[in-house]
């Protein structure tokens, strides 16, 4: 058996996800640059796929659907993304203490409405406390996912690291890519030129074949922004990771002015 | 050709995905509505999914939560070009699951805290990007994973349902590392050769496909 046949043999595990963690990296190397191995791979993706779906079929708990689209609803009004953490604070603050506002009230004659009245009262007041605690647990979820995907990226036994330079347009801007086939992408930029209207920048993953979206960069007031991205576990190796400045929701491949660039 | 001849046939369930792609876009946009649709699409066949592999009721609520916060988080970002979202979400809900059930592991083997467990395992993700199949070749598939031969199968099985290695596979079946990628692969390979020959008067379980490519 050739080299070839022994690793083309692994494209099965590969697929599966249960080569050994040396095996996964050796055949990774390998369909880089052997198309035979890259379409056998893709070519038994599909069939695992049906795996997924081949399970004795259960339906979840009404409740569940409840409890996840209320956590998606406080996904919604933290607005997705990162950056939106520090609103929680005077919620807190303000809710912590408008139910005990509600006790220390002095009590009028002992009427008989009057407990009852205050129950409700105090019924809402926790209802509505209990909604924005879910929010408030929506977007520390958001943070804490944000923040689990970046260290997962770090801590990669595969991990690459590309130091992006401006180009004219932005020569004092800076970027950092640190790129995990099976992780995803950590993406760090600062001093980029603060985003005209109707524009956002856009990350790209430059392959052989073609430049990928990885997707929208949000920068602050002082340019610099952080982002985690999702990749495809079957893209090509990078050649080079870029940023160009696009119409705000972001085009398909890239059409505007490159403002970074580095290569691995 | 037979790659191109099973791409043409992979059909994604194109209506489906359409309104996948239009509530991942609501969703970014800040529409909370849009969350409903994709639950009531997905959750089903993700929590059945969750559930054969974490094997207990509460965690696979936990971890469908975590797919579809993960989701509706993501939703701004998802590429349409990376192929059909129920594959992207069926892949986060495999990945999520066997994340839980290798961390129970390392706990009752007494290795809590030891991280280096996780960051060691092979990949957990790799069919994202992908396509789902039509129903008539999905069924195809099934059939052919039920006539597989017990080892074969089980060998598939403890891969991707338990997130075993090769090497945790071979240790648990007590067989050889040699026989059970040998088995594995050709299990996979009789899978793919089902949707080559969806014609073929019986599952084809012969030859796997060599030559062609």
């Amino acid at each position: 058996m050739s080299m070839h046949d022994e690793l083309k043999a692994n494209a099965a595990g590969y697929v599966l996800g249960s080569l050994d963690p040396n095996e996964r990296q050796e055949f990774e190397a390998h369909i880089a640059g052997c198309g035979e191995c890259a379409a056998e791979v893709a070519s038994l993706r599909p069939v695992v796929s049906v795996l997924a779906t081949s399970v004795p079929q259960v339906t979840p708990r009404a409740e569940l659907r409840d409890r996840i689209l209320d956590v998606a609803a406080g996904l919604t009004s933290s607005g997705v993304g990162a950056g939106a953490g520090l609103k929680t604070g005077p919620y807190t603050v303000h809710d912590r203490r408008s139910p005990p506002a509600l006790h220390d009230r002095k009590a009028p004659p002992p009427l008989v409405w009057l407990p009852l009245a205050a129950a409700i009262v105090i019924a809402v007041g926790a209802g509505i406390y209990a909604v924005r605690l879910q929010r408030q647990v929506g977007e520390l979820q958001a943070r804490f996912d944000q923040a689990q995907a970046t260290t997962a990226v770090l801590g990669a036994p595969d991990l690459a690291r590309i130091d992006l330079q401006g180009e004219t347009v932005a020569p004092s801007a800076r970027a950092r890519a640190l790129w995990s086939r099976s992780r995803g992408l950590v993406f760090t930029a600062a001093n980029l030129p603060p985003v005209p209207a109707g524009k956002a920048y856009q990350v790209w993953v430059v392959t052989a074949q073609m430049p990928i979206s990885a997707g929208l960069l949000t920068t602050d007031p002082t340019g610099g922004g952080s982002q985690y991205y999702m990749t495809p576990p079957d893209i090509a190796p990078p050649v080079a990771v870029a940023v160009t400045l696009e119409p705000s929701g972001g085009v398909p491949l890239p059409t505007g002015e490159r403002y970074l660039i580095g290569m691995p | 050709m037979w790659l191109l001849a099973a791409l043409a046939r992979m059909r994604p369930a194109a209506e489906s995905q359409a309104e996948d792609l239009e509530s991942l876009r609501r969703f970014a946009s800040g529409d909370q509505g849009a969350a409903a649709g994709l639950y009531d699409r997905h959750a089903r066949a993700l929590y059945s999914l969750i559930l054969r592999i974490v094997g207990d009721e509460g965690e696979a609520e936990d971890v469908l939560q975590e797919v579809f916060v993960q989701a509706f988080r993501q939703a701004g970002r998802y590429d349409s070009s990376r192929g059909a979202v129920a594959a992207w979400l069926l892949m986060m809900a495999r990945s999520r699951a066997i994340d839980r059930v290798r961390a129970r592991r390392a706990r009752v083997e007494g290795r809590t805290g030891e991280v280096t467990v996780l960051n060691d395992l092979p990949d957990s993700q790799p069919d994202a990007s992908s396509a789902m199949l039509g129903e008539e070749q999905t069924r195809l598939v099934r059939e052919a994973l039920a006539g597989l031969p017990l080892l074969q199968r089980m060998a598939i099985e403890l891969a991707y349902y338990e997130g075993l290695s090769h090497t945790e596979i071979a240790e648990r079946l007590e067989q050889p590392l040699g026989t059970v990628k040998t088995r594995i692969r050709l299990g996979l390979l009789k899978l793919r050769d089902v949707l080559d020959h969806p014609n073929a008067p019986s599952p084809r379980v012969g030859d796997p496909v060599q030559g062609q490519a």
